[in-house]
């Protein structure tokens, strides 16, 4: 199959295409499990195998895909015909940033297969959690279990070849309960990313039981705590929620092909321009915030991208200034041109497609906040006057330049005169972006740093779903609305 | 193609059968194209053929499933998996409750919403579509974007309980178009909703798009104040939080796990205004309707609000089977939600504007990113996006910058509504994560709600 798509590339280049690039899966698997209140609601596997083809002919790209690989000319042939349309509307003709001709092989680090562990043994850690959250107040109860697998040959018209095997588990717990007033509320828990792989072995059942334990807890807590108040604090983010905030308005907001207008469709757009680089203080001279795609334990590392370019690790913001962005091959090329200026050096290596069926786009790959140097979680406390600790993704709403934003947590703790006094419901907060970051007063030290995986990002048309991770320390910012 | 998909679901039941099996079998296939704007340029273009079998084992009480990417030549990798699913199934965890198994009485297969012509739509013709949606509107600055998603998709059925099939096909297109402005950041938008492609006019979206470019270009810019503000809601907007109560209202397994702000003492009483009439009508061919369901229950218009007071639950075949009560027909990709239209005049933006107003009315076209705050409460937040304006009393129009509204789907849908338009649209709301859903609601063009509050008001676009 490998010569034969490489026959295909060659005659596409005949056929004066000036790049080419197939992505072959001769497999992907997933296995997803799920017990709510006891029931198995879903045993469900899944297996596919397909090619990907990208064409780019006269400044414009042509895509095509297929499980049906029978007959891989018209395949090819058709990714050209899309290439030839879209030649007919283009403004800035399509250029790809320089990379080297790769051969190589990645593969993320597994111990244990988690497709090779028997279905009984999955059922029962589900069934064990299951049994841990049937507690009193808790009225839904929900865990799961999610693994990936999957081969992906990449060949390109300049010479790569790159093959990469990806192994990726993913595991929640969540219980809701309502309160007498019939509200509902929850409460989830997610593992950090400890260790250094990624397979079955990451799943730490004494982990998981103290936290069924403690979600449990918390969430009876909020069924009967108070209403958060409307007005300004300090708030305390915990990883659980600094992830989301870190996600939501650096990641996004600094996906290249976002600000340069190619979301605008759909997804949105970022308030950062060209112009920003190197001048913007995106925050704080507390927050510096990478792109790194070489942490071993995450989702978001990935040995090279789709189109071929080696995983980095680049600095986002620097002290508070913005000095980078999530790239791609193409885009670098163009932002530099329209800028009139050398912005960046090159790809960052954060194309990435969801599938085989999906043409590869800028992705967040782990994007981190280094920790800092305001000590633990209990030193940031002590020194907050008026504040609130919050935890858990409940909600989430972003403007559309990425400029303002609305987060619901699940739990928040009052803290006033550095100690914490009470939980309240209903916490919610809000800021503007910029303004946001830059009341950044605390960054916690490394004690307070984890790796949150991410297994549902959202990108492009047609929509894509992508796994990656957050490195992220506490973080305090202060005068933060709360309670709306 | 029929013939031959259905035959290869018969010899698939017929080898579950040999080996002693109890499968659903769920074909699923998508011929997709996706043809993207940014920039003014063509940035993608896309096609996709998939096929996908769901294969679903059930052993007594237990459940499991395998799915599986192929295509019809590929019998024995169907069969494979026919053998990994009823495998898996030894392993599983009995149900607290029998799952319902369905028994197809007949076979039954529906190709009205399907159209030879829009299967047939060619890159030439996406593009020259849009060539017309935008001509002479764009600049150097005032970039064009948007897609044109079409496609043909097929949904087909077997089971082991009866020889009998289950057929579905549709054709559909999704066009948004999007002009931006590249420095100022300000974007107004128009879309349409195709089911053949007769449905397609460019010049509505024309019509559309320059009416809002020509408000933008001509009117200045303003943050608003923070406060309480009448508001018309566009079409898209109010689909956007109609799909929202589809998930946190009148899903009777939602209402059971506590998801829901909508509970059983609800039915019978009033909710929202009386002028909230809510149905799930497929009839209605707009919708890319299922006229049977996944368990082969006959599907008619189903009244959810009338005059504003709660009717009934929806039920999906596995709810029902948890909950102990009976199946609604709703076992389907997706519903077919029809809001009554109203009666203020008033079908397209020139004509709203042209109302005669008591006071500023904030019209929001567009709601981007909302979620849920509190589902109990059904409350929801998000940000005004894609061509905002500020109607003012004296008859000008100001050009607000985006804010945010945080607020409770009773209350807007409930005393502070004041009208519906008597016009109706088609909103597409296809979401094209996962497998092709064509799904689109008929909604009034406009529907005006008082008093509600701005919660945030962005400085600049």
């Amino acid at each position: 199959m490998l010569n034969q798509i490489k026959q295909q590339i060659e005659r596409m280049k005949t056929r004066s295409a000036s790049y080419v690039d197939a992505r072959w899966y001769p497999y992907e698997e997933a296995n997803y499990l799920m017990m709510w209140n006891g029931n198995l609601k879903n045993t469900a596997s899944s297996r596919e195998s397909g090619l990907g083809v990208r064409v780019l002919y006269n400044g414009a790209w042509g895509f095509s895909a297929s499980s049906d690989l029978s007959d891989l000319g018209a395949l090819f042939d058709k990714a050209f015909d899309n290439a030839r349309v879209a030649a007919e509307r283009v403004t800035f003709p399509v250029r790809l940033a320089e990379k080297d001709a790769i051969t190589a092989r990645f593969e993320s680090p597994c111990g244990l297969n988690p497709f090779e562990v028997p279905l009984v043994d999955k059922v029962a850690f589900l069934k064990e959690m299951d049994e841990k959250l049937n507690q009193p107040g808790v009225s839904q109860r929900i865990s799961d279990l999610y693994f990936m697998r999957k081969q992906i040959i990449f060949v390109d018209s300049e010479g790569s070849e790159i093959e990469k095997l990806i192994t990726e588990v993913f595991s929640s717990l969540r219980v809701s309960g309502l309160d007498s007033k019939g509200e509902m509320f929850e409460r989830t828990y997610r593992p950090d990313r400890s260790g250094e792989t990624r397979g079955w072995e990451s799943i730490n059942r004494s982990l998981f039981s103290e936290n069924a334990a403690r979600i449990v807890k918390e969430m009876n807590e909020v069924l009967v705590a108070e209403e958060c108040p409307k007005e300004d604090r300090s708030v305390i983010l915990l990883p659980g929620i600094m992830f989301l905030q870190t996600h939501e308005t650096i990641g996004h907001a600094l996906e290249l092909d976002r600000i340069l207008g190619y979301e605008l469709a759909f997804a949105g757009g970022s308030f950062v321009t060209l112009d920003d680089f190197g001048k913007l203080q995106y925050g704080s001279p507390r927050l510096t915030a990478r792109a790194d795609a070489t942490l071993p334990n995450s989702p978001g590392s990935f040995g090279y991208d789709d189109d071929g370019v080696p995983a980095q690790n680049n600095l986002l913001i620097d002290r508070g200034v913005l000095v980078g962005a999530i790239t791609g091959r193409q885009m670098v090329e163009e932002a530099n041109a329209t800028a009139h200026r050398q912005i960046f050096n090159g790809s960052g290596g954060t194309n990435r497609a969801t599938a085989f069926y999906r043409v590869p786009i800028e992705r967040m790959t782990n994007i981190n906040i280094d920790p800092g140097s305001d000590g633990s979680l209990e030193d940031i406390v002590a020194s907050t006057e008026k504040g609130i600790i919050l935890d858990g993704d409940r909600s989430w709403s972003i403007g559309s330049n990425r400029e303002q934003f609305h987060f619901g947590t699940e739990i928040g703790w009052l803290v006033d005169q550095g100690k914490v006094t009470r939980v309240v419901k209903n916490s919610t907060y809000k800021g503007a972006t910029v303004k946001f970051w830059n009341s950044l007063s605390a960054v916690g030290d490394a004690s307070t740093w984890k790796v949150h995986f991410v297994d549902n990002c959202g990108k492009g048309q047609p929509n894509q779903i992508m796994q990656l991770g957050h490195g992220i320390p506490v973080c305090r910012f202060d005068n933060v609305r709360i309670g709306e | 193609m029929k013939a031959r998909i259905l035959q290869t679901l018969s010899d698939l039941r017929t080898y579950a059968l040999q080996k002693g099996g109890e499968v659903t079998l769920y074909y699923h296939e998508e011929d997709s194209a996706l043809m993207r704007f940014a920039n003014s340029a063509i940035s993608l273009n896309t096609n996709e053929h998939l096929i996908r079998l769901e294969i679903t084992a059930y052993a007594g009480q237990k459940r499991a499933s395998y799915e599986l990417i192929t295509d019809l030549s590929q019998l024995d990798e169907m069969k494979q998996g026919l053998d990994i699913a009823m495998e898996m199934v030894q392993h599983a965890q009995p149900l607290s409750y029998p799952p319902t198994i369905p028994v197809f009485a007949e076979s039954f297969a529906d190709e009205s919403a399907s159209d030879a012509a829009l299967a047939a739509l060619t890159n030439e013709e996406k593009l020259q579509y849009f060539n017309r949606a935008a001509a002479g509107l764009e600049t150097d600055e005032l970039k064009l974007s948007g897609i044109f998603s079409c496609g043909v998709n097929t949904v087909a059925q077997i089971n082991t309980r009866s020889p009998h099939t289950q057929y579905f096909q549709t054709t559909d297109a999704q066009v948004t178009a999007v002009l931006a402005h590249s420095r100022l950041k300000w974007e107004v938008t128009a879309e349409q909703s195709a089911q053949k492609k007769s449905d397609l006019d460019p010049a509505v979206v024309w019509r559309e798009l320059a009416f809002l470019v020509d408000c933008y270009q001509h009117n200045a810019p303003q943050q608003l104040a923070l406060g309480n503000y009448d508001i018309v809601f566009g079409a898209t907007a109010i689909a956007q939080m109609l799909s929202f109560m589809n998930w946190i209202g009148f899903s009777g397994g939602m209402m059971k796990r506590g998801f829901s702000f909508l509970k059983e003492d609800n039915l019978g009483q009033q909710v929202f205004s009386d002028q909230f009439n809510l149905c799930d009508d497929p009839t209605r061919i707009e919708t890319f309707p299922f006229k049977r369901d996944f368990s082969g229950l006959r599907r008619a218009p189903f009244t959810l609000f009338a005059q504003g007071v709660f009717a009934q639950f929806t039920w999906s075949q596995d709810d029902a089977d948890e909950f102990q009560t009976a199946p609604t027909g709703h076992s389907v990709a997706h519903k077919s939600l029809v809001l009554a239209n109203g009666d203020q005049p008033a079908a397209s933006l020139e004509e709203l504007v042209a109302l005669p107003r008591d006071r500023d009315i904030l019209y929001i076209p567009f709601l981007h990113y909302m979620n849920i705050v509190n589902p109990s409460k059904a409350i929801i937040t998000g940000s005004s996006r894609f061509g905002a304006l500020l109607l003012k009393q004296d008859g000008s129009v100001v050009v607000p910058y985006n804010v945010r509204i945080t607020q409770s789907l009773l209350d807007i849908f409930g005393a502070k509504l004041a009208w519906l338009s008597s016009s109706a649209t088609v909103h597409n709301a296809s979401s094209s994560y996962g497998a092709r859903n064509p799904t689109a609601l008929i909604v009034p063009a406009f529907m005006r709600v008082n008093n509600l509050e701005i919660s945030h008001s962005n400085a600049s676009y």
